[in-house]
């Protein structure tokens, strides 16, 4: 197939070159219109944080040469970031069947940044739609794109390669529903207001957590969550008497001293009568005093204890790969089985093969019907009618030298479904 | 019939090791075949198990408690029922492994050693009697998963405490759903021992001559009826939560069953009948 794709990633690039080609949706929409007839028939652009990718066909048979690579990567700097710090050596290419099962990867989640995280799929979704609205990607990509996502839903229902918390704020979420049963239930405190204790109330939030309080040393900070969030501000002066009342304390602050001590603690479980308690402890340095730990029913976790649970996770999802491979190759023989199929010769086999045995099955069946003298010329007249009936549509097939690629290809597709010709021997075959 | 039931006497470990090992599989394999016919296995079992036990009422004539033997499939069987019927109320169907393995060994020692007795007292006849020692022993099972359970919490507690994130942490339920378990199971063996207790007492002194309020085994069972009455009281009005009521399911039980074997080894009067 004559697919190629040029990208940057996180693995040729530092953030701060690969930022520099990051494209919004209305760049995606000038540069595919622009590259759209020369030098692609076909072709749509990727773009999120963590990379950026051109994927486009070219025209001509498939043992033309691609079109220039390095001129194509130029292409690529200069509608973004012409004179920057993004050189040629930042960006890969890749070419027919690499540059599919690239895709396929970037599908699964193998080959982001992240292992197992496939946000990227609604990405290439949007950016495909863009350049689908712009006419620039076709019949061809689209079927591609097809593929693109059945790996994606393959890998997300066959393997448990996006599963496990793998970042802070889903990991302390996580060990949450392993104290508790029902988090509806549950109240939890945020105390400060940094990014990643914000973010773990998001995701208890998101896991619909009872209700939320909120404890800033400035209020008005506090009230900005709150606001974000839903739930309530409280005063930091109050946070000891709320350790009584919540179920889950999520601190993240940055102090000198312990905010919470285990006498507070001790105190509290006391007054709640020894409900369990988990607390997450996110602030570098700690907040609460790690001997509260010791506690009866207190559970608490710093951050050597997070870590503790992603490692676990990305081992596990580490171990994946190998199935999400399978899964790519399998989607990857499935495609250049269709697209094998698109191929005139291939149908012209196909198609006399169907009838020749049809033909022969009804001769076989009926002969004994015919003196022995005669059988012989049975075969050969019935041989004559079946060559005689597919003489023109054979000719029509192959000279269609006048249509476009996705005239042939439809013209293919319908003779394929009219017969029935499904089912192609893959290459390999 | 009796074919019947020399073939279900041989088929019954074999099916409980199945059950264990389809719950082992999937709770530290993962395995999806495990996972898919663990529980059909589990039902299979039980029911060949109770078609056992009423065939082997009605071929020799009295409910199978006459020996220790016969009490022991009834434990099993309570044992498994019992954990059926928490499988299926609390939808948590991965600590099988946990439970199950108490019913296989109680009856493979009962398949191995169990007798053909059609000749028995004449009290044993009684499904009256039938009735109390069945509720008796389906307590008794039942007080033994909530020690399970409690055990499992206690296990799950201390792995997440110390950041230990392994099978344990990954394949149990979260802790208060365990405390939930066990609860359920103690509820479940109250009931049962009241009914024991009540139809032991309504009953028993009619049918026996030697009947007697000081019996050890009457004290006993409702020594340990008492306990468990005081500690779902006491969990109701002062509230207690979490490790404390888990390690008490636990004592209690380990209490139960040494005043239980003791008294069964060394006293019975009239209650004693092999």
């Amino acid at each position: 197939m004559n697919l190629v794709a040029v990208g940057i990633n996180h693995r040729t690039a530092p953030l701060e070159v690969r930022e520099k080609l990051w494209m919004s949706s209305d760049e995606i929409r000038t540069a595919v219109a622009a590259m759209k007839g020369h030098p692609f028939t076909e072709c749509f652009i990727v773009s999120t944080c963590n990379r950026t990718e051109l994927y486009g066909l070219y025209s001509g048979s498939s043992d033309d040469a691609p079109p220039d690579i390095d001129e194509l990567k130029d292409q690529l700097i200069k509608v973004k970031a012409p004179g920057g710090p993004v050189k040629r050596e930042h960006l890969y290419h890749m070419i027919s069947s690499n540059a599919i099962r690239h895709l396929f990867k970037v599908a699964s989640g193998i080959d982001s940044m992240v292992i197992g995280d496939i946000q990227i799929l609604s990405q290439i979704k949007d950016d495909f739609n863009i350049a689908y609205e712009e006419k620039a990607a076709g019949p061809l990509l689209h079927r591609l794109l097809q593929s693109t996502y059945h790996v994606g839903k393959r890998t997300r229902t066959e393997t448990t390669i996006t599963e496990g918390a793998v970042s802070v704020s889903y990991a302390a979420v996580e060990l949450a529903n392993k104290i508790f049963s029902d988090l509806s239930k549950k109240t939890a405190l945020l105390i400060g207001a940094g990014e990643t204790g914000e973010l773990t109330a998001k995701h208890l939030v998101g896991r619909g957590i009872g209700s939320i309080f909120v404890a800033n040393r400035t209020k008005a900070k506090a009230e900005e969550v709150v606001a974000a969030l839903g739930g309530k501000a409280v005063d930091f002066d109050s946070l000891h008497q709320m350790l009584n009342q919540v179920d889950i304390v999520v601190s993240s602050i940055t102090s000198d001293k312990f905010v919470v001590t285990k006498s507070d603690v001790q105190r509290a479980m006391k007054e709640r009568s020894n409900k369990p308690l988990f607390i997450i402890d996110i602030g570098v340095p700690r907040n609460i005093d790690p001997g509260a730990n010791d506690i009866e029913n207190v559970f608490l976790h710093d951050m050597d204890g997070i870590s503790a649970i992603i490692d676990r996770n990305v081992q596990k999802r580490r171990a994946e790969i190998p199935r999400v491979n399978e899964i790519v190759l399998e989607e990857l023989t499935e495609f250049h089985n269709w697209y094998n199929s698109l191929q005139v010769n291939p149908t012209i086999h196909d198609l006399r093969t169907h009838f020749e045995q049809v033909r022969q099955e009804e001769v076989e069946k009926n002969i004994n019907r015919f003196a022995a003298e005669d059988r012989e010329l049975v075969d050969l007249v019935t041989k004559r009618i079946v060559n005689k009936l597919l003489h023109l549509p054979t000719t029509n097939l192959k000279n269609g030298n006048e249509e476009t690629e996705e005239e042939k290809h439809k013209k293919l597709h319908i003779v394929r479904s009219l017969f029935g010709l499904h089912k192609h021997p893959s290459p390999k075959e | 019939m009796k074919i019947l039931v020399d073939a279900f006497t041989i088929a019954l470990p074999v099916l409980y090791f199945g059950t264990v090992w389809a719950y082992a599989k999937a709770f530290f394999k993962d395995s999806p075949l495990a996972k898919r016919v663990k529980t059909p296995l589990l039902l299979l079992t039980l029911a060949i198990h109770l078609a056992y036990l009423l065939l082997r009422t009605v071929l020799f004539n009295h409910p199978p408690i006459t020996t220790i033997f016969e009490i022991m499939s009834i434990i099993s069987f309570s044992i498994t029922a019992a954990y059926t019927v928490i499988e299926f109320q609390t939808k948590v169907k991965n600590t099988g492994y946990f439970i199950l393995i108490l019913a296989f060994i109680f009856q493979t020692f009962s398949s191995f050693f169990i007798e053909d007795l059609s000749e028995v007292k004449p009290i044993l006849r009684s499904y009256l009697l039938g009735i109390h020692v069945s509720s008796a022993l389906l307590g008794y099972a039942a007080i033994a998963i909530s020690a399970v359970y409690g055990f499992l919490y206690l296990m799950l507690y201390h792995h997440i405490k110390s950041n230990r994130f392994g099978v344990i942490y990954n394949k149990l339920p979260n802790l208060e759903t365990l405390e939930k378990m066990s609860m359920l199971s103690i509820i479940v063996g109250f009931t049962f021992l009241t009914i024991a207790i009540a139809v032991g007492l309504f009953w028993l002194p009619r049918a026996f001559e030697h009947f007697s309020y000081f019996d050890p085994k009457l004290i006993g069972t409702v020594f340990i009826w008492a306990m468990y009455g005081i500690g779902l009281g006491a969990k109701r009005t002062i509230g207690w939560q979490g490790r404390k009521i888990m390690i008490l399911s636990i004592i209690a039980f380990a209490v139960s069953f040494f005043s239980l074997t003791i008294i069964n080894v060394y006293f019975s009067a009239f209650h004693k009948f092999y």
